[in-house]
């Protein structure tokens, strides 16, 4: 029986043209020993030949790195230049803290129209508009799910209009329109409550009222009734507490910040460990 | 089990002896035992060095003062051994020194024992309950706070308040139990005010607080609101000094959670409309002095938590923080590894564990 592609092909030889397109996998093509599979009991995955796994995953055989060379020659002479300037990440984002994404799509058809390339995606990072503690807030709840906490981004997609001028358009009215609502403050907003806070605020809570009213009882029984609500807060130990209290609130509970409270306590309530 | 009940009795005769003729004494016999058993049967001499050791509880204190406390699997343990030991741990240690500590002219200082499932929390309470009922205080102890907010057959609209609903059930079988725990506390305390129950009985001012429990525990409607008064009154007199008040809740996090229970149209009851609960609530708050509080949080009885949940904050929720805030944390892990040790050892000695492997 004849022998597959594989034995024959040597070492250095030009894999674009082995798989110049994305194709599925052939195992006779390829000469990687690959298995792929839930193996048997007491046996190994099964190998490559007649492999549907293989076959029908996606794969991306077709861009391997020379081969992307190979497009980038051949699209060089479309391209225009990179400003040399920007030759760093930080400088990109300070003179272009706004990033738009398009996409266009070539196929071989009757028509070049893609009804998917009028999607437009822009990203910017809060950090580079000029937002203050209540406009963030504002901003983050208006937007909700667009926005990622972890790197600071927010990403609007639209795709409402048909073409892709005006979603580019729409997506900066968008983003002028939330920073202008964010910076104004309505009368509605004062009836935010404790549930709509993001983060614990000790200031006014319960926490701070047991805490001064433990405190004050403490004080009336040892007949010291001078001290003031104003001192208390302003002792060290109350710092200590309140700088506790507000650490688990807000990260959650770990070991850390559970004796961090466990010792802040202590010093508030003066207990004594008397063995 | 047949026969390991056979032979636990037989060393457990044998055993029961030893302790009680040999006082400090180490026999041959007892030599052995020195490792994970120490012959100090008060909590309160228990000091680092006896840590990982356990010691030994009388039955009759444990009648006495565990009437319905201690966790089943426990009970079914002393049934089996015909011994209550209980394993001293740091934890516990800890909080003795902290009650030894306390200054009874403050407000009561609340502790919280949680950890993980099966570490020993109920056990840490009950053996605090044993060292404060030594110490002669006064313990309201609610073996487990959950039984008071699910499986009630029975819910009276409350007589005293409209709004609220009492648990006849619940309150009279706790009344029975803490009567049997406290009964010389009982005929000392007196009532400071009238209380009057339904149109015709009344207790005066002045009777002792047995007159209460009885009341509550023979008519039975009115047990909820009996609980309450005894809850009222133990809290506005530990205030003055002439006892010490201990209060020992397990499964605190049922207080602020929410209720399996329905009322007549179908509609979920909070807790705060329980008269129990709300009773108990009250006595959480720490604007009372001369005593100290000691709860436990609890998943395994309670009601819509996940049963990874072991953390304060998860389980008491946000209500039950800030009612409980400031409190102090007393985390409860795993056996270390020198008491497992101690813990395989003891078995091993019962004749629990039959194979060495």
């Amino acid at each position: 029986h004849v022998p597959p592609r594989t034995e024959k092909m040597a070492v250095d030889q030009d894999w674009s043209s082995v798989y110049p397109t994305a194709a599925a996998f052939k195992p006779a093509s390829v000469p990687l020993p690959i298995r792929m599979g839930y193996p048997v009991k007491r046996g190994v995955p099964p190998p490559k030949e007649g492999n549907l796994e293989l076959i029908k995953i996606p794969n991306f055989l077709h861009l391997t790195p020379p081969a992307i060379k190979k497009h980038c020659a051949a699209l060089k002479d479309f391209c225009t230049e990179w400003p040399s300037a920007l030759d760093s990440d930080e400088k990109c984002e300070k003179h272009f803290p706004i990033e738009i994404e398009t996409v266009d799509y070539i196929s071989s058809g009757t028509s070049i129209r893609n009804p998917k390339a009028r999607v437009v995606t822009l990203r910017v990072k809060l950090s580079n508009l000029n937002l203050d503690d209540h406009a963030k807030k504002k901003l983050i709840k208006l937007v909700g799910e667009r926005y990622c906490k972890d790197t600071d981004m927010l990403t609007i997609t639209t795709d409402r209009c048909p073409l892709r001028r005006q979603n580019y358009d729409y997506g900066i009215h968008l983003l002028t329109v939330l920073y202008h609502e964010s910076w104004k403050t309505e009368m509605w907003e004062s009836e935010k409550s404790e549930e709509d806070m993001e983060e614990y605020i000790w200031e006014n809570s319960r926490s701070q009222n047991n805490a001064l009213d433990t405190l004050l009882q403490i004080k009336a029984s040892e007949n010291d009734s001078n001290v003031t609500k104003e001192d208390l807060l302003a002792s060290e130990v109350v710092k200590n507490y309140r700088s506790s209290v507000i650490a688990l609130k807000n990260e959650g509970e770990t070991e850390k910040n559970m004796s961090q409270y466990k010792e802040s306590v202590k010093k508030l309530l003066n207990i004594q460990a008397l063995p | 089990l047949q026969l390991d009940h056979g032979c636990a009795l037989h060393t457990a005769a044998k055993h029961c002896f030893s302790p009680m003729v040999s006082q400090d004494v180490q026999t041959p016999a007892e030599t052995p035992r020195a490792v994970f058993y120490t012959s100090e049967k008060d909590p309160a001499k228990h000091t680092e060095q006896h840590e990982g050791q356990h010691y030994h509880i009388p039955l009759e204190e444990v009648k006495a003062v565990f009437p319905h406390g201690l966790p089943r699997r426990f009970q079914q343990q002393i049934k089996t051994f015909n011994e209550a030991c209980l394993m001293v741990r740091k934890p516990a240690l800890e909080l003795f020194s902290y009650l030894r500590g306390t200054n009874f002219a403050h407000p009561a200082v609340r502790y919280v024992i949680y950890g993980e499932k099966g570490t020993g929390k109920t056990m840490t309470l009950c053996h605090v309950v044993h060292y404060c009922s030594r110490q002669g205080w006064l313990v309201l102890h609610i073996p487990d706070a959950h039984l008071w907010v699910k499986n009630c057959k029975e819910l009276l609209p409350s007589s005293y308040n409209r709004e609220r609903l009492d648990q006849p059930l619940q309150a009279s079988f706790w009344l029975r139990n803490f009567k049997a725990s406290n009964e010389h506390f009982l005929q000392e305390i007196k009532t400071q005010r009238r209380y009057m129950w339904g149109k015709r009985e009344s207790t005066e001012e002045g009777r002792p607080l047995g007159e209460v429990v009885e009341q509550g525990l023979a008519r039975v409607r009115v047990a909820s609101d009996a609980v309450g008064v005894v809850l009222k009154e133990l809290k506005q007199q530990s205030d003055l000094g002439s006892f010490r008040l201990l209060v020992a809740v397990d499964g605190v996090n049922a207080l602020w959670g929410r209720t399996t229970l329905k009322k007549e149209d179908k509609s979920p009851v909070s807790p705060e409309e329980l008269t129990l609960v709300y009773n108990l609530r009250k006595l959480m708050v720490n604007n009372w002095k001369g005593g100290a509080i000691v709860t436990t949080l609890s998943q395994t009885g309670s009601l819509f938590k996940p049963s990874s949940a072991y953390l304060p904050q998860e389980l008491l929720g946000n209500e039950g923080f800030d009612a409980l805030d400031p409190f102090v944390p007393i985390p409860v892990p795993n056996y270390s590894p020198k008491e497992f040790e101690s813990c395989y050892r003891y078995y091993l000695d019962r004749k629990w564990l039959q194979h060495e492997k």
